[in-house]
């Protein structure tokens, strides 16, 4: 019986049908309902509201059933969060089942979930699986360890799970090493650059991956083969070791285990080149031993042959010696797609030697009589850069050139001329006999780089050139249509002749383009080389000379070869990965936005972040647009209010110009924010002068060439302290990381009473920044610079570039300004720059910021007002408390005042009762219960206050308060 | 006719009946499910989110919900309450703190529209613990009294023990095998 019939029912009223039958207490009648959901899921249709309903169907000892309930759960659980804890139990059930299938499905399965109220609970289950007997539990554990990383970093560490990867390393299952190891890179991949170094290998564990090598899957070889070659060690004995056991994987039918195989020895030769002999015949050796495999990845479909030449070509520029003898295997075959072709070409250009070129070459003159344009241009080049290569072959690749132009087909004609006038470049005063051939092929050209390569010549050998005149005055009567390529040459070729040849009709000549480039053009390129020259000639034609016949250097081909830091890169790190396909560095193309997840305290993960600072912008968005727009539509969604708003009689005169360039990304909500910055610039002062000045202050001009670190590195200099020391910079919350640009770590936190953002802004353009001015969009609490500019504490009020500048920036409450409920902590800033715009952020206001230091009460007054208010809202948050003191420490510190203290005898908690004022935003007195057990997770909070919105601001600020780091 | 002949048939062959285990936390539903599945004490840890198991107790298959009682999951007991024929609604003894959130916990049971047929069975749970409140006191803490035009049971029982715990299991189906006829 097939399954198609699952899929075939599209009744009205189905939902209500299909509930009905998953309530069934007929056990096939409901499998069938579970089919039948799994099978709107697939086709599209939403069935997240049946959530309660399969969740019900998850405790069976049907595996099919349990199977399919989990895969629902995979897609929806994130549409439900809330009812997705009704699913925990029977994972934590199925986590101990006996079968080791359904432990392993178990532990996956809540590893997909992510939803962040219910990671907690994974926990246990996966600290017992990753100890299970099964290795197949095992492995699948040692996975889940690195998606649940991905949702709570903070978790992972604290219950030790790293520590149990890496202990999996030495795991007598070659599959677990391989997926620990798998799950270990991911991590550290996660954590970013600043992240500790998870992968130190001992020599031990170094001896386990090497035994496991061989065992493991194909997939799993991969893995343990790019820690290899990550495993830094300059011992010469060390990497032979590995490399006499990494040896064999070249064998191994799967390209991938190939090419990160050649990875590690590449990596080993580097090392063994350190030795004390030089290693020079081991290296000889493995070579010899790496040309074969290669080869034999050309022998796979177009697609495999094209990223295995991609990544050959790296490997050749690195080390030539490996395929030097193999250059017949690179000739293209007449079928090769043309993408392959192109590559084979490149690598036959770089094997090409003295040895090999006549081979070479009488390939290369195939391709030139091809059919394929691309291809046959790329030949035609191949052959000049190996001319410029190969000083010896020079004289034949010439004549192989000539033999091409022979043929009269205009974009082989082109492309010669275009090659060799690299190849006069690069061997002057040795091949000009050629010229005459090459004049008489004038009238096929029309492409603009053949017909300026060939104005270059002409001017360059104006005086062996008898009619060059003549030439020139043929191209000239073009000039003006010409593209701007051309006219510049022909503009210096002139010059040229006339200074080499100054005959009447050159005169004629100069006088005529001189003026044309002048008068009659655009460009301004051309109209300023066309002056220079015009007031060269007229003041001192000798100088005219020196400067336009001046020596040129001789050039080398260097053309598509990589810099030399990259190169090393990509070969000993990212050979057989999508960034060797590039040629790029991964960060270029990937970025490493963490997923969204559904998150119950965005703080939890700020707080890793600023112990850490290794996510770069995780939480707020890393760059400027993506934080306006992020900016934007929080407001655009927020405030309706705001919109009103505009009306405001705040004078907005026409300044926003610098506003207006960034409105397209920045719709209305945030209007009112622009119109107050824009009648700020007006008061602003004179940002010219200001930077001026600052380039002129001696200690801004010390602390300029500071090299650009990263923000977390602490690497620049701070250019004021404003009472903070460096290490207290360092530990600010990134706000807006824009690396290349400025970036805004900062904190607001109470001072003597008064509400203080604690800003640290770093310049990494290349120019102080200055007129620094700051405005914060309407919020809950009313609260808003109290001066606008930022007084930072250089002359100027300029950040000079690569440095931080620290700035308090005191708030206060408007009450004018307060939004309507319901309460948020967001707070929009906006920072406003002379040099680099509007930048936004958004942040929290932290819960310490906002209570007041006279805000105790009585203990008779609280319980008389614990009685009197609305009833309490509660909430589990999801920490750990070491200890009722410690507890109560934070708390005062956070002003908020603990009045009472008890056990709770029923289930061994600790009480406080706890109170606090804020007066921002009209939330008045709010009084807490917290009950926890000192050093177990989960801390059940209860929150009375006048406002009932007030609670969630409560639960928001409590993590950061409880985990002291307020 | 149809209608007639499978209420005749129940009187012989298998009845089946949906039952909610509820209560605060820590109550002992958990334990008390399985010492009626298994008849013996299993160690269990807080339940987050619920259990399902089949009882069969004179000819009646009971398919037993045992929801977890945390303040989270409260909110979440309404999704099961459909087609519910009795709830077993558990009380921890001896948390004498907690007995007017029990109440109330109750009190919002006894007004959902969904229940309103299913019968009441109150265990008075942890009996084999000192100063654990009687039966008695429980039903006067619930409130029970108070309740009209429903069936309902209050017994003392210990799931440690297993004492009580059929006797309440008796009533249930005796009850519903009077409602059924």
């Amino acid at each position: 019986m097939s399954d198609g019939k699952y899929f075939s029912t599209t009744k009205r009223g189905e939902i209500h049908e299909l509930k009905e039958e998953l309530r069934s207490l007929d056990r096939p009648k409901k499998k069938d309902a579970v089919k039948k959901v799994i099978a709107a899921m697939t086709v599209g249709k939403d069935v997240s509201m049946l959530f309660p309903d399969v969740v019900n169907c998850m405790q069976t000892d049907d595996l099919e059933l349990k199977k399919l309930v989990y895969l629902y759960l995979i897609n929806y659980a994130k549409t439900q969060p809330d009812l997705a804890i009704m699913a925990v139990n029977t994972f934590v059930k199925d986590s101990q089942d006996p079968n080791p299938l359904i432990r392993a499905l178990a532990v996956r399965t809540m590893g997909c979930i992510r939803v962040d109220k219910i990671t907690e609970y994974l926990c246990d289950p996966l600290q017992r699986c990753l100890k299970d007997d099964d290795p197949y539990v095992r492995k699948t554990a040692a996975v889940c360890v690195a998606k649940l990383y991905d949702i709570n970093p903070e978790l992972v560490e604290d219950r030790g799970f790293l520590d149990m990867l890496r202990e999996m390393l030495s795991d007598a299952n070659p599959m677990v090493v391989a997926n620990a190891l798998a799950a270990l890179q991911e991590i550290q991949e996660l954590a970013g650059p600043g992240g500790k170094d998870l992968l130190q290998m001992s020599t031990q564990t170094l001896n386990k991956l090497l035994a496991a090598l061989n065992e493991c899957t194909e997939w799993g070889q991969v893995f343990i083969l790019d820690s290899l070659a990550a495993y830094d060690t300059r011992d010469p004995k060390d990497a032979e070791k590995i490399a006499e056991r990494v040896l064999p994987r070249l064998q191994h039918v799967n390209s991938a285990v190939v090419l990160s195989a050649v990875k590690v020895i590449l990596r080993c030769m580097d090392v063994v080149a350190l030795g004390p002999s030089g290693g020079e015949d081991t290296i000889k050796a493995w070579s010899k031993k790496m040309a074969p495999p290669l080869v034999t990845l050309l022998a796979a479909e177009p697609e495999v042959q094209y990223v295995a030449l991609r990544n050959i070509n790296l490997i050749v520029q690195r080390r030539p010696a490996v395929l030097a003898n193999e250059v017949k295997v690179f000739f293209c075959k007449y079928n090769d797609p043309l993408y392959v072709k192109m590559e084979k070409l490149e690598i036959m250009i770089r094997l090409a030697s003295d040895k090999n070129i006549d081979q070479v070459l009488l390939e290369l003159k195939e391709y030139a009589q091809e059919v394929d344009v691309d291809f046959v241009r790329k030949a035609v080049r191949a052959i000049g850069r190996c001319a410029v290569a190969l000083e010896k072959a020079t004289e034949r690749c010439i004549n192989v050139l000539l033999e091409l132009i022979q043929t009269k087909v205009s974009y082989v004609v082109q492309e010669a001329i275009i090659v060799i006038k690299d190849i006069f470049r690069r061997y002057p005063n040795q091949y000009e006999s050629i010229i005459a051939t090459l004049c008489d092929n004038l009238d096929s050209l029309d492409e603009p780089e053949a017909k300026s390569s060939m104005v270059w010549i002409i001017g360059e050998y104006a005086e062996r050139i008898d009619n060059a005149d003549e030439l020139l005055e043929a191209f000239l009567e073009t000039f003006p249509e010409e593209t701007s390529m051309v006219q510049l040459q022909l503009l210096t070729a002139t010059v040229k002749l006339f200074l080499k040849k100054p005959t009447e009709s050159a005169q004629k000549m100069i006088s005529a383009v001189l003026s044309c480039a002048t008068t009659e053009t655009d460009n301004p390129d051309l109209r300023d080389r066309a002056y220079i020259y015009w007031r060269l000639l007229s003041t001192d034609p000798e100088a005219a000379k020196d400067v336009v016949l001046a020596e040129k250097p001789v050039i080398a081909d260097d053309s598509s070869s990589l810099d030399p830091s990259l190169l090393e890169a990509l070969v000993s790190r990212y050979l057989a990965t999508v960034a060797a396909v590039y040629h790029r560095p991964p960060e270029t193309f990937v970025s490493r936005q963490r997923l969204a997840v559904t998150r119950a305290d965005e703080l939890g993960a700020r707080k890793f972040e600023e112990e850490d600072g290794s996510v770069p912008g995780a939480m707020v968005s890393d760059n400027n647009a993506a934080a306006a727009a992020g900016a934007a539509a929080a407001a655009a969604a927020s405030s309706v209010g705001d919109l009103l708003d505009m009306s405001d009689p705040t004078p907005m005169p026409a300044a926003p110009v610098a506003a207006a360039a960034v409105a397209p990304a920045a719709p209305r909500g945030l209007d009112d924010l622009l119109g107050g910055l824009g009648s700020l610039d007006m008061g602003g002062g004179a940002p010219p002068a200001a930077s001026t000045s600052a380039s002129a202050d001696p200690f801004a001009a010390l602390s300029g060439p500071a090299p650009a670190t990263s923000l977390s590195g602490g690497g620049a200099a701070p250019v004021a302290g404003a009472g903070m020391s460096p290490a207290a910079l360092s530990q600010l919350p990134t706000l807006l990381a824009n690396p290349g640009g400025v970036s805004v770590q900062g904190r607001l936190v109470r001072q003597a009473g008064q509400i203080v953002y604690q800003l640290a802004l770093r310049n990494d353009t290349m120019a102080p920044v200055d007129g620094l001015m700051i405005q914060t969009n309407r919020n809950s609490f009313g609260l808003g610079p109290a001066s606008q500019v930022l007084a930072i504490p250089t002359p100027g009020g300029a950040v000079p570039p690569g440095s931080v500048a620290a700035v308090r920036v005191p708030l206060l409450i408007d009450v004018s300004k307060v939004t309507p409920p319901p309460l948020s902590t967001g707070l929009q800033v906006a920072l406003r720059t002379t040099q680099v715009g509007v930048l936004y952020f958004n942040d929290a206001v932290p819960l310490s910021a906002l209570t007041e230091e006279t805000g105790s009460m009585e203990a008779a007054d609280f319980l008389a007002a614990w009685k009197a208010l609305p009833p309490e809202a509660s909430a589990r948050l999801p920490l750990a408390v070491p200890s009722a003191d410690v507890a109560k420490q934070r708390l005062a510190a956070a002003n908020l005042f603990v009045l009472a203290h008890r056990q709770v005898p029923a289930t061994g908690q600790d009480a406080i009762y706890a109170t606090c004022r804020i007066t921002a935003g009209g939330v008045g007195q709010v009084l807490l219960e917290l009950k926890f057990v000192a050093g177990a997770g989960g801390v059940d909070v209860s929150v009375k206050a006048e406002r009932q919105d007030v609670a969630q601001l409560v639960f928001d600020g409590l993590p950061s308060v409880l985990l002291g780091a307020a | 006719m149809g209608l007639w002949i499978s209420k005749l048939w129940s009187l012989f062959g298998d009845q089946e009946a949906r039952i909610l285990v509820l209560g605060l936390d820590n109550a002992g539903k958990t334990t008390i499910l399985y010492r009626l599945q298994v008849g013996e004490v299993v160690s269990t840890i807080p339940t987050i989110g619920f259990n399902v198991e089949t009882v069969t107790y004179k000819n009646i298959k009971f398919q037993v919900w045992d929801l977890g009682g945390q303040t989270s999951i409260r909110p979440y007991w309404r999704c099961y309450f459909p087609c519910t024929q009795a709830i077993i609604y558990v009380v921890d003894s001896t948390d004498t703190d907690r007995i007017g959130i029990s109440r109330d916990e109750f009190k919002a049971l006894l007004d959902e529209e969904e229940l309103r047929d299913s019968l009441i069975l109150v265990f008075a749970n942890k009996q084999d613990l000192p100063n654990a409140l009687s039966d008695a006191q429980i039903a006067e803490g619930l409130g029970l009294h108070d309740i009209k035009n429903r069936d309902w049971a209050i017994f003392k029982t210990s799931a440690v023990k297993g004492e009580g715990l059929f006797e309440g299991l008796d009533w249930l189906s005796n009850t519903l095998k009077t409602r059924r006829k």
